[in-house]
């Protein structure tokens, strides 16, 4: 079986292991409760946290940027030269979450699953090792905004990772190699011998973990049902839409969303570069087309649009995953409280109410 | 890559973000999550900051115009010439022949250091932020009515507050952090009652939309008042121990009849009666106006102030007057003294006690007059002003109130700091780049008083200097010796001579997330509430009640009002906005659609008038018609059209007056549609 057992006193061992060939991100406290990824150097290696508020701001920005130089045009006698700018950093996320991993994989399947492969972040993509952490610690890992339950996301990733490290108390992690190189790293000596006990441990661990969630089951079915069978009233759409102040955030801090734009901006005389942007389909541009003509203009239109984006079955089945991890980001992301699990629940009882008096009806 | 928490260099909010920075790039931002006023959340501007801090196409070295076009210059030659030339100005004409304005969106330290600038090494009080003429009134109603000018409460108390109103002011285009906290305060029970001609986004879900026609809110007001009062319900203890003036206004409120009101402003009296029954009735209520590029007479905020004070919300968790800025540093411009007639912490420039304390801390004689506020100086009718020093202001793009082209292009001396070449830099006679946001590091004064650090967070590129150290350099080039080694201690300077500044060192605003004014040496966590612990002698004063004036209504020959607006579409002109591409996006692609400009028509109006969107239409007023284009809109009152402040041309044509005093008309002026 490809697990072994980690001394808690050599968890951090696996970072140093990895910076020999990789830049390696971790999490890191910031001010109060702020955490984030940040690159480890000698001199905050021993600040690295392995059981930390889940960073804000989403690692999918080590695949897909939040903003990235694509090429650069060089005008030169007349002509065009053109330069592309690709990243080939060889890159470690050493405590990714689980829920943020789904996300992952979701962009993966947008960006290299279909007709065109993205050179970008395929190449982002190719160099990137994933250590897995499982959310164990009810205080600090998991909040009350999050829901991997219900998405069949978390706590514990079943793959996608290189590398999965879950604490099992007692001083004991187990780790659970998911990829060849993950593999690979166990033939460092700190890597010992797992039992029987260790998984078991594991069960056992993640089965009480799940109580500290608020919700367990899942309301996305009936939305879902709901959405995709076109049943939800536009009046629904409408208060939703009167809560959204349109900042775009619930776009930006979500782990499988992948809109961007694009832009041309001057570096020098006879100089261009060509970036990649994050861009939110929340907001009113983000459909208007040359001539002035917006399909969604009203911000109810839009924030239907992503609603369909993220629950209705065509996608679902299209990406073979559902475009919400259970993060949680956008609920506390959000001005006017319509993030997934309120929007979810706005959805549900506004619909089931109407129906059950429309079937009463007759 | 680092990451580095910072403060939002856009509106007055003041949200705490992350900049992550790469080398020597902003590559990402993101709120923080952990700061008392934005709790995680931030809006489209702030998610875009990275952009505009990392565009490539700003000014890199000083310019000086020689034979008509700009040459890059080195600094030393550039403050020479502005030296030579200010003198030769100032020896001729007198000190007052030259001005110095700046834009609410500068830091404390270089505006403290452009009012010393002007008062101290010139010798003039010809000083102010461009958006004075806007927010004056309110700091002097503020001043006189509650002693501070400035917001009562924090932004977060709006989450206890039993009823909130807002007045004139579309949040969620202006300030969505505040936006959201009403929204979320609604969602736990609050009652909104939103004071506007337009049907704004927060109108959507409130429980009073006072919809009043143009010109009505005195009347309006004073309505609300005399329900307190007719039903008893105005706080006795709170008048009686603390406020002057209130027999007078008991006496001038009578003559606000609930139904005459009613008819006269269009809205329901019962709509009227039981929004103010609602704000009396509630444990703490609190109001929120705009005090930046949304002119408002002293009339309307003596008004809604009075509100506060009869029923006692002030000092309590929930209540409060909430003067909102718009620009992220316009309370902190104010503060340190960008004001013609107020030095640094507010004193009067012509009270002698004020003004020798001022002279002792600087070691000069100050000038004793009042100066040219912004307005007058760019209109310069009388052509005082020879020379004009513009610190990040771009008025031919944004000022409203004046033709600052023609009044620039006439000057014998235009030096002006900026990060890009703007409309404004095209009449300069020396450039001087300055360093962006996150180039930095120098404070903002968010709207609810927090002193804020603005990190630095990467190098400027080789070339740009801060904008306090070309003060600095201005000063001493000018033969004065200044010596400000960073920007801190240009605020240890002003923990001097600010009193409510005495404890807002960098090392205090830097240990946790800035700190609310007053921040003093006694108390060094600063005061997020202020009149918390209402001393016995604590005195406010009810503010004059102006009668309420006729109906000046319609006629069946102009029978729509118009609203002239100046802050809604604001940061559409905002040179920032235009250097990201999300942000022009989504707030200049107005001027994409209707690249003529346009007003704006209610859709019922429009369908009555049988026109569509985008169509052109003729305003005619007594005075003159403009043609221009529709924009159809259900957010305009039925009745009104709203003409943004960047249409000029029309207002000049239908008012005959210069665009400034379209804006801060208190009676609207009417007109009539007519389809072509």
């Amino acid at each position: 079986m490809r697990a072994r057992l980690v001394l808690q006193e050599d968890v951090l061992k696996i970072v140093d292991l990895l910076r020999r060939d990789h830049e390696v991100v971790a999490p890191f406290y910031g001010r109060g409760r702020d955490t984030f990824f940040d690159t480890v150097t000698d001199e905050n290696l021993d600040r690295v946290q392995i059981h930390i508020p889940n960073p804000y701001y989403p690692p999918k920005r080590y695949v897909l940027p939040h903003i990235e130089q694509l090429f650069r045009i060089r005008k030169a006698d007349g002509s065009y030269e053109i330069q592309s700018t690709y990243d080939q950093t060889k890159r470690a996320i050493f405590g990714i979450r689980s829920c943020d991993l789904a996300g992952i994989y979701h962009l993966d399947r947008f960006y290299l699953g279909r007709e065109f492969r993205d050179p970008y972040y395929a190449r982002r993509r190719a160099n990137l090792f994933l250590v897995n952490v499982v959310c164990t610690d009810t205080q600090v890992d998991i909040n009350d905004e999050c829901y991997c339950l219900c998405t069949d996301t978390g706590p514990a990733a079943k793959a996608h990772f290189d590398l999965q490290l879950m604490d099992l108390g007692k001083g004991e992690f187990l780790a659970v190699a998911g990829s060849p190189a993950g593999e690979a790293l166990f033939s460092a000596p700190f890597f010992r011998k797992a039992t029987e006990e260790h998984v078991e441990r594991r069960r056992r661990i993640l089965s009480e973990v799940r109580h500290r969630f608020k919700t367990t089951t899942g309301w996305f079915s009936a939305t879902v049902r709901y959405i995709s069978q076109e049943k939800v009233l536009e009046k629904t759409w409408e208060a939703i839409g009167s809560r959204c102040l349109e900042c775009g955030g619930c776009t930006y801090v979500c782990p499988a969303c992948t809109c961007f734009t694009v832009t041309d901006r001057p570096t020098g005389p006879n100089e261009f570069e060509r970036v990649r942007l994050w861009d939110a389909c929340a907001l009113y541009g983000f459909t208007r087309m040359a001539g002035g003509h917006n399909p969604r203009k009203a911000v109810h239109d839009r924030r239907n649009r992503r609603f369909f984006r993220k629950l209705a079955h065509y996608f679902i089945q299209r990406e073979l995953s559902m475009a919400c991890v259970g993060c949680g980001r956008c609920a506390e992301v959000c001005h006017g409280d319509v993030g997934m699990p309120s929007t979810i629940e706005m959805i549900r009882r506004a619909t089931t109410e109407y129906l059950a008096h429309e079937s009463a009806a007759h | 890559m680092a990451h580095t928490l910072t403060t939002c260099t856009f509106c007055g909010v003041g949200c705490g973000i992350y900049l992550e920075s790469q080398g020597n790039r902003i590559t990402g931002v993101y709120p923080s999550m952990s700061h008392p006023t934005n709790r995680g959340r931030i809006c489209v501007r702030g998610w875009n900051v990275h952009e505009v801090a990392s565009s490539p196409d700003r000014l890199k070295n000083p310019l000086l115009r020689k034979n008509g076009h700009f040459e890059e210059v080195t600094w030393e030659e550039a403050y020479a010439f502005i030296a030579r030339r200010m003198h030769e100005i100032k020896v001729r004409y007198g000190p007052d022949a030259l001005g110095f304005y700046n834009s609410p969106r500068c830091s404390n330290e270089e505006s403290y250091l452009l009012q010393k600038l002007a008062r101290a090494v010139i010798g003039t009080n010809n000083l102010e932020h461009g958006t004075g003429v806007y927010c004056n009134n309110s700091v002097d109603t503020l001043c006189e009515m509650l002693g501070v000018p400035a917001s009562t409460n924090p932004i977060s108390d709006l989450l206890d507050s039993g009823v909130i109103v807002v007045d004139g002011v579309d949040l969620g285009m202006q300030l969505p952090t505040i936006g959201g906290w009403i929204i979320r305060a609604k969602l736990q029970g609050a009652k909104v009652i939103v004071i506007d001609a337009r049907r704004q986004r927060l109108a959507e879900t409130a429980d009073f939309h006072l919809q009043l026609r143009p010109g009505y809110r005195v009347a309006l007001y004073g309505a609300m008042a005399k329900v307190i009062v007719d039903r008893g319900l105005m706080n006795l203890p709170f008048i009686k121990a603390h406020c002057e003036n209130y027999e007078d206004f008991l006496r001038d409120i009578q003559a606000f009849d609930l139904v005459s009101v009613a008819e006269n402003c269009g809205v329901p009296a019962e709509d009227i009666e039981r929004a103010a029954i609602a704000y009396a009735t509630a444990p703490s209520a609190a109001i929120l106006y705009s005090t930046g590029v949304a002119a408002r007479g002293k009339g309307s905020i003596r008004a809604l102030v009075n509100l506060a004070l009869l029923t006692g919300n002030l000092g309590k968790p929930g209540s409060g007057i909430y003067a909102l800025t718009e620009h992220n540093n316009l309370q902190g411009v104010c503060d340190v003294g960008l004001l013609p007639d107020r030095l640094p912490g507010y004193g009067r420039v012509e009270d002698a006690k004020c003004r020798k304390r001022m002279e002792s801390l600087w070691g000069v004689p100050l000038p004793t007059k009042p100066g040219l506020g912004a307005q007058e100086a760019l209109d310069n009718k009388q052509k005082k002003l020879k020379s004009i020093w513009l610190l990040r202001y771009d008025p031919v793009n944004t000022a409203v109130f004046c033709n600052a082209a023609e009044t620039l292009a006439e000057m014998e001396l235009v030096v002006v700091q900026h990060l890009f070449m703007t409309s404004t830099a095209e009449f300069a006679h020396v450039v001087l780049p300055t360093v962006a946001f996150g180039e930095e590091e120098v404070t903002f004064t968010s709207t609810d008083r927090r002193i804020q650090l603005a990190r630095k967070v990467i190098e400027p590129p080789g070339g740009p200097r801060p904008a306090w150290q070309q003060l600095t350099q201005m000063a001493n080039a000018l033969g004065v010796s200044w010596k400000y080694a960073d920007s801190a201690s240009i605020m240890a300077e002003i923990t001097q001579v600010v009193p409510f500044y005495s404890g807002a060192t960098y090392d205090n605003l830097g240990r946790e997330y800035g700190r609310p004014w007053p921040c003093t040496t006694e108390h060094p966590l600063g005061t997020p509430r202020l009149f918390e612990d209402m001393p016995p002698q604590q005195r406010f004063k009810f503010g004059t009640v102006p009668k309420p004036f006729a109906s000046f209504g319609p006629t069946p020959d102009y029978p729509v009002a118009v609203v002239f607006g100046s802050s809604l579409y604001y940061w559409h002109q905002n040179v920032l906005v235009k250097h990201s591409e999300t942000l022009k996006r989504e707030l200049r692609v107005l001027l994409l659609d209707y690249p003529e400009g346009f007003v704006e028509v209610n859709d019922e109006d429009a369908r009555t008038l049988g026109i569509r969107d985008g169509a052109r239409i003729r305003l005619v007023a007594p005075h003159g018609a403009s043609t221009t284009t529709a924009r159809v809109t259900p957010e305009v009152r039925s009745g009104t059209i709203y003409v943004p402040f960047f249409v000029k041309e029309v207002m000049r044509q239908i008012t005959g007056e210069g665009a400034f005093e379209a804006v801060s008309r208190t009676k609207p002026l009417f007109v009539r549609l007519e389809k072509i």
